[in-house]
């Protein structure tokens, strides 16, 4: 990654398993912070500067969404959340308190440091070329992450930046939920689908003047999602 | 196996004998009981009622007569002469329809009493000769009387007659029952009518018993289905009868104690798996760590730490798998439907579980054209995993997958896939979906390790669907896999997901 600096921060109250997850992302270069809490996670983070924040979602004291959502009010650092299964309510909730990606347990720590790398890139990222989009009454400036509605400031996470630069990127075209788990989280056809929902969902009560009724980030029937003016 | 099927043909020879008597259902039974006391009411009220009617009738038509003979008696008496037109006499008299005067008189009898000369009737088809001789007899004695007589002409009639001892003679009227027949044949064919209606209510009535009596054995047996058909929430509710309660509870007593036993053993199964996960978690970023500096390592220990690799992951699988079908076990699993182009989706399956096996849309299907692919919605995790663990199958125990077919009619998708092995047995083909079954196994191929739950969860997953996963013999040799899926279509909403 070049950057030597890159700290990663663990947020995991079994000791045995954030020193082996530790171990193993140390092999890729980076340095990992660890907490065995939420308050010392939060204080943590707080006291230096980091790049990517790893969640387990239970926690003794307050649990794992409270600490993404108090990250997330102070923050848009990368967050990825560990649940410990896939097929439930836990994701959705993890990804609605603002986590950017999750993993199950037990996850190979070779799957992690590929969803680091991945929300690495698009955080430090940001390809020049549309210099200023405007799309009704909303404003993308992909060069300086901002984006206005009716010339105000919208503050959208990392990701949900790049999912609307995504989108943007080719307006009216639809992308279907598997180009963009592709483009935005680098992963392959079976991604799980609900991470575009979710930051779709996200995306429009930022951007969306009736989030219940899109007229920019649009769904169509059986394709995928698309952003119109 | 030899116990259970002598068991089976003893109830059949059971089942036979008593089919000799025809057998009724509680409903039928309840009803033809209700129709047939409905009938027997019917039939003794009917009775009651027209035997009642008739002799009311008769006493009263009875009573009538004897009160108008002596009226007229009384008339003939006063008004009649030997110079008076006795025929004319007679008509003018009060009488009924149906009711014929007749009178005597001796002074005008040729001999005591035999018809002929003496008798005077208004209507000559009723005359002396009509009166029964008896009444004749004792009427002439000086008797008032009377009785009932069938006519010659078979009609029921009634004959009234009184002495006129004035005139030395005596009066009588016949009156036809006829009429009252008619009434009462009237009132026999309403009651009939009656009868009917109320053997039919008595049916109805039973009905609706039986149905009354069979709700609480319906609801029993609904809440069974659905409690065997792994709804384990399913109890009797909504029967507030104190007669019903020992039964109610009961079940639902039952019905707890299973499902606590069932949750219990499942939550074991998931607790299990889900205590082994720190410990594997630990132990996979350990090895990983270990892997990445293996240049450290002697080859003795390389050659270790890729065996302690291995089976850490197929141990990672086994918890995996076990997680997931405790989750099937505790009911909680949900589809998370997509709609995907099928050949496309396999494609992708086929290809992330480490297999090039070629996928092949079969001719003939009914494609939609916008797609040029066949479109249906599920889940992909799910079907990914049943292709995967099909494709390992395959691997392990038959060859190699051969190719895997896609194809679909209106109602439903297939998928199938073909090996190059021997094909699985007939009395195989059931047992080799159950839970770590190594059916054949020996047989075949393989390094023993078995995937234990592989074809299990393929067979939870597909259900899940409202699928069905069959094994057969693949055209070219080799055992099919098909997996039939119901084709389903979404609905969207501008606002929701795609």
């Amino acid at each position: 990654m070049g950057d030597v600096a890159t700290r990663i921060l663990t947020v995991e109250d079994d000791e045995r398993i954030r020193t082996a997850v530790k171990l193993a992302l140390e092999d890729e270069g980076w340095n990992v912070a660890e907490a065995d809490t939420g308050e010392v996670a939060l204080e943590s983070f707080q006291r230096e500067p980091t790049d990517v924040v790893l969640i387990d979602i239970m926690l003794p004291g307050i649990d794992g969404f409270e600490v993404c959502r108090s990250i997330r009010r102070i923050s848009d650092v990368p967050i990825v959340m560990v649940t410990a299964r896939a097929d439930t309510h836990d994701v959705v909730a993890g990804l609605e308190a603002g986590a950017d990606d999750y993993l199950t347990k037990p996850f190979a720590p070779k799957e992690l440091s590929a969803r680091i790398r991945a929300l690495l890139r698009r955080t430090r990222a940001s390809e020049p070329g549309h210099a200023h989009l405007r799309f009704g009454d909303l404003e993308l400036i992909p060069d300086e992450g901002v984006v206005k509605r009716d010339d105000e400031e919208v503050h959208l996470t990392k990701t949900e930046f790049r999912l609307l630069t995504e989108l943007a990127s080719s307006p009216g075209r639809v992308f279907s939920r598997e180009v963009l788990l592709e483009r935005v989280w680098g992963y392959g056809y079976f991604g799980d689908g609900r991470l575009v929902d979710v930051h779709i969902r996200r995306l429009r009560t930022k951007i969306e003047a009736d989030p219940a009724n899109p007229k920019h980030v649009v769904t169509v029937r059986g394709l995928g999602y698309k952003l119109q003016a | 196996m030899t116990a259970p099927q002598t068991t089976a043909g003893n109830a059949a020879s059971n089942d036979s004998r008593l089919r000799l008597v025809p057998r009724l259902g509680l409903r039928a039974r309840v009803i033809l009981a209700f129709s047939v006391g409905a009938l027997l009411l019917a039939l003794v009220l009917s009775g009651l009622v027209l035997g009642v009617t008739r002799t009311n009738l008769l006493n009263q038509r009875e009573a009538n007569a004897v009160v108008r003979v002596s009226t007229n008696a009384n008339i003939v008496r006063s008004s009649i002469g030997p110079d008076a037109d006795t025929i004319n006499l007679l008509a003018s008299l009060q009488t009924p329809e149906g009711s014929r005067p007749i009178v005597f008189q001796r002074a005008l009898a040729a001999d005591d009493g035999s018809c002929g000369s003496g008798w005077s009737a208004q209507d000559p088809e009723f005359s002396c000769e009509t009166l029964p001789p008896e009444i004749r007899e004792t009427v002439l004695a000086g008797a008032p009387a009377k009785m009932r007589f069938v006519d010659r002409n078979d009609t029921k009639s009634l004959v009234v007659g009184t002495p006129v001892a004035d005139i030395d003679g005596a009066y009588f009227e016949i009156v036809s029952l006829n009429s009252l027949d008619d009434t009462l044949s009237s009132i026999s064919f309403t009651l009939f009518g009656a009868s009917i209606a109320t053997v039919l209510a008595g049916a109805a009535f039973g009905w609706y018993s039986a149905r009354q009596i069979l709700r609480p054995l319906n609801e029993v047996g609904g809440a069974a289905r659905s409690l065997a058909g792994g709804d384990l929430d399913a109890r009797i509710r909504g029967l507030v009868d104190p007669d019903l309660e020992p039964i109610i509870t009961s079940f639902n007593g039952m019905a707890d104690a299973l499902e606590a036993r069932i949750e219990k053993d499942a939550q074991f199964a998931s607790d299990v798996s889900h205590e082994l996960r720190s410990p594997l978690m630990t132990l996979q970023a350990s090895i990983e760590v270990l892997d990445n500096n293996r240049a450290d390592l002697s080859e003795r220990a390389q050659s270790a730490l890729d065996l302690l690799a291995e089976d850490l992951d197929r141990f990672r699988e086994l918890v995996e798998d076990l997680l997931e079908i405790s989750r099937f076990d505790a009911g909680v699993m949900h589809l998370d439907l997509d709609e995907v182009l099928l050949s496309q989706f396999v494609g992708h399956a086929v290809h992330s579980a480490g297999f090039d096996t070629p996928v092949v849309i079969d001719e003939d299907v009914v494609i939609d054209d916008e797609f040029g692919d066949i479109v249906t919605a599920l889940d992909k995790r799910r079907v990914a995993r049943v292709v995967a663990n099909l494709l390992t199958n395959a691997s392990k125990y038959a060859d190699g997958p051969t190719a895997v077919h896609v194809t679909a009619d209106d109602e439903n998708v297939r998928i199938m896939v073909d090996d190059a092995g021997e094909g699985v047995p007939e009395e195989d083909r059931t047992r080799i979906f159950e839970r770590f079954n190594r059916a054949g196994q020996a047989s075949r191929r393989g390094t023993g390790t078995g995937v234990g739950l592989g074809l299990a969860l393929v067979d939870e997953h597909v259900r899940l669907h409202d699928g069905r996963v069959v094994v057969g013999d693949a055209p070219g040799g080799g055992a099919r896999f098909t997996v039939e899926l119901p084709r389903v279509e979404l609905d969207h909403d501008q606002d929701g997901e795609p």
